[in-house]
């Protein structure tokens, strides 16, 4: 079944249907998919990509019941299981959850900062079928915790979260993504920081390989915030990680960090973006990837600064270990300076193992595949120490020992 | 015979470098190899521990009853023989404590000894540290990372007292030390000595074999041993350069 067709059949299911400025809107997107025809050549956000499972989806429409949980286990520490993308309302004195609302789309799609011919951000715009709205209240440390929890095969999910850190608030923000079913997430996150405030945001992917999950992140930051990302891609199927920063105000910083691990014929495709709109900012571009067997990756890297981002800070780093001749990773740094002073570099360093670091190791008696694992696990060393949550530190260790048992 | 090389001839990316090279050595024994820059010395450490970049074109080597060429890189660490580098590689990551701690116990498990366990080896890498004047501090550190020229070569000692090898093979584990080093880093190698495991020296300077005496020189050229005999061949050389073994 075609986009079109999938549209009309499911219209009635899908959000904000009746809202006549939303229509336009996807109408207007309904006719880039007509005329595009997903023109690989010309557009990064579908290179390298496998479209037959994305535009032949099979698409059933479910809108979920509201299952999820939240809990407030420990003062100021907050655990969500969202089912099929969902999420149920809850309120107090620092956070509030509630389901996307009307204006929240109309908030996004008004959004012109994202790139708009990225057709997979399109079609969660058309297709959108879930996601919540959280708050963190003015001046509130919190944590949180969200499972991500899919319940039946061949079921899209069109995901879209709205976050609001308010003024001097902080997040610090856990989510997982361990979906064994045959089915896929598209899922568009919305994040807004406000004034001195900060989100550490940790995304840990571990998907089966019949599950799709294409994760699109826009965060854009006021004056003295920081927003940081760390993405672990331990996942057996596709994962997209498409994350753009937008520095909007004064002396505020974007971090976007991952790694991920891949294996047999499975790809990743990596994309960050971060926009110098303000004085004095600083960015952090850093993904890391381990590919085995056949499988491949991109990762493009991007620093946009306008004339007016005087003193800004720009770094983009790239690194890759092939640990098979058929394994492959495409990495492509750009830089965009329309400002005078400011720092900015990058460097991108993809090849095989160290043969004299394993010549090294070996010479000291230890076996081959023991010292593989060694530099395996030196190459992400400083992602891996700089964990400083215990759990989620043991978490990431467990699934780094579970990709090191099958590499040989 | 403990060590046996015969007629080795050696080539490296459509080069000859080893051509019919001859060495036996005994248990117990150590032997010093000089020889110009180029001639080979570091090939032949580097054939004797495994490195795979090289083509062996003919020859044979034996070392304690096994053909060397049936084992592979760990197997001959884990057989006894150790190997100080030249230039010791920087491994940023790895720390220094568990890379030697797996490395001994691999060791003692081929030779169906029981493993050490963290607080032993803690102990045991303490005190032979301080032995070679070697800060505990440097002990998490990465592997070489960062080392001044002098500290690599004192860890590749380090770490050979830890190993404890039946065969030891320095490749010019002298140069880059002050004196004072030398002097620290040679009584090490001293200490280890026992009628049971032998030495083999790779150096350009007599000094190191007034610290270490050697039983037997060699001289090496352009690949081959020109000369074997006592220590008044390194006097000869200080003296007179490799000019007339050419
Ligand atoms: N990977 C390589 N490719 C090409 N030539 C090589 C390679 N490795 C070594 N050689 C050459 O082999 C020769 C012998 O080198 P080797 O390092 O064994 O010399 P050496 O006797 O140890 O010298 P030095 O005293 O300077 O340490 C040199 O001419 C060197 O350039
Ligand atoms: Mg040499």
């Amino acid at each position: 079944m075609n986009i079109q067709d999938n549209y009309l059949k499911n219209k009635k299911n899908i959000f904000f249907s009746d809202n006549k400025d939303i229509q336009t809107h996807r109408d207007k997107l309904i006719n880039i998919f007509e005329n595009d025809r997903f023109d690989k050549k010309n557009n990064e956000s579908l290179k390298n990509i496998n479209l037959k499972n994305f535009i032949d989806f099979k698409y059933k429409y479910l809108i979920p019941e509201e299952t999820s949980v939240i809990n407030n286990n420990q003062e100021n520490s907050y655990s969500i299981v969202s089912v099929n993308g969902q999420c149920s309302s809850f309120k107090d004195d620092k956070i509030e959850i509630t389901k996307i609302l009307d204006e929240d789309y109309n908030d996004f799609s008004k959004n012109d900062t994202i790139e708009n011919n990225d057709h997979f951000v399109n079609l969660n715009s058309l297709f959108l079928n879930s996601g919540f709205k959280i708050v963190i209240k003015k001046n509130n440390n919190i944590k949180i915790k969200i499972s991500n929890i899919i319940t039946d095969d061949n079921l899209t999910i069109f995901q879209k979260n709205n976050y609001i850190c308010e003024e001097g608030s902080s997040l610090n923000l856990i989510e997982e993504y361990e979906n064994k079913n045959n089915s896929t997430s598209n899922i568009l996150n919305v994040i807004k920081l406000e004034k001195n405030s900060q989100l550490n945001h940790f995304l840990i992917q571990d998907n089966s390989p019949n599950h799709n999950l294409i994760i699109t992140t826009h965060s854009s930051c006021k004056k003295d915030s920081t927003y940081t990302q760390k993405v672990y891609n331990f996942s057996e199927g596709y994962v997209r990680n498409f994350h753009y920063s937008e520095l909007i105000e004064v002396n505020s910083e974007a971090d976007l960090q991952g790694i991920f691990f891949l294996k047999d014929n499975n790809t990743s495709n990596n994309k960050t973006f971060v926009k110098h709109l303000a004085e004095d900012c600083k960015s952090n571009q850093v993904y890391k990837g381990i590919l085995n067997d056949r499988s491949k990756a991109t990762y493009f890297s991007n620093t946009h600064v306008d004339q007016v981002a005087q003193k800004t800070e720009g770094y983009q780093l790239s690194k890759g270990i092939l640990l098979s001749e058929n394994a492959s990773y495409f990495s492509k740094p750009e830089l965009k300076i329309y400002a005078d002073d400011v720092k900015c570099s990058h460097g991108s360093t993809i090849g095989p193992i160290d043969e004299n670091a394993i010549f090294y190791l070996r010479s000291r008696g230890m076996s081959k595949i023991a010292a593989t694992k060694i530099l395996i696990s030196s190459f992400i060393n400083e992602e891996l120490s700089s964990i400083d949550n215990e759990q989620m530190s043991e978490i990431i260790q467990k699934k780094l020992v579970r990709y090191l048992s099958k590499v040989k | 015979m403990f060590l046996e090389i015969k007629d080795l001839s050696v080539k490296i990316e459509n080069k000859n470098i080893l051509k019919s090279l001859n060495l036996n050595i005994n248990k117990g024994e150590v032997h010093a190899i000089m020889g110009p820059n180029g001639s080979g010395k570091s090939t032949l450490a580097n054939v004797l521990a495994g490195k795979e970049d090289y083509e062996i074109l003919n020859g044979k080597i034996n070392f304690k009853d096994n053909d060397l060429f049936d084992l592979n890189i760990e197997e001959r660490a884990q057989e006894g023989m150790f190997l100080a580098f030249q230039y010791p590689v920087e491994i940023p990551g790895v720390n220094i404590t568990p890379f030697l701690h797996s490395a001994i116990n691999s060791k003692r498990k081929r030779m169906n000894e029981e493993e050490i366990d963290n607080l032993s080896f803690a102990k045991l890498l303490k005190s032979k540290a301080s032995d070679l004047g070697i800060n505990i501090d440097m002990l998490k550190r990465s592997v070489n990372t960062g080392f001044s020229g002098g500290e690599k070569k004192r860890y590749e000692i380090l770490q050979m007292s830890i190993l404890n090898p039946d065969l030891a093979i320095l490749d010019e584990t002298d140069s880059g030390l002050d004196i004072d080093a030398l002097k620290i880093v040679t009584d090490g190698v001293n200490k280890l000595k026992t009628k049971d495991n032998s030495f083999l020296i790779i150096t350009h300077y007599q000094k190191l074999l007034d610290y270490i005496k050697p039983d037997y020189v060699h001289v090496m050229v352009n690949g081959s041993i020109v000369k074997s005999g006592g220590s008044e061949i390194a006097a000869e050389i200080e003296k007179d350069g490799f000019q007339k073994f050419q």
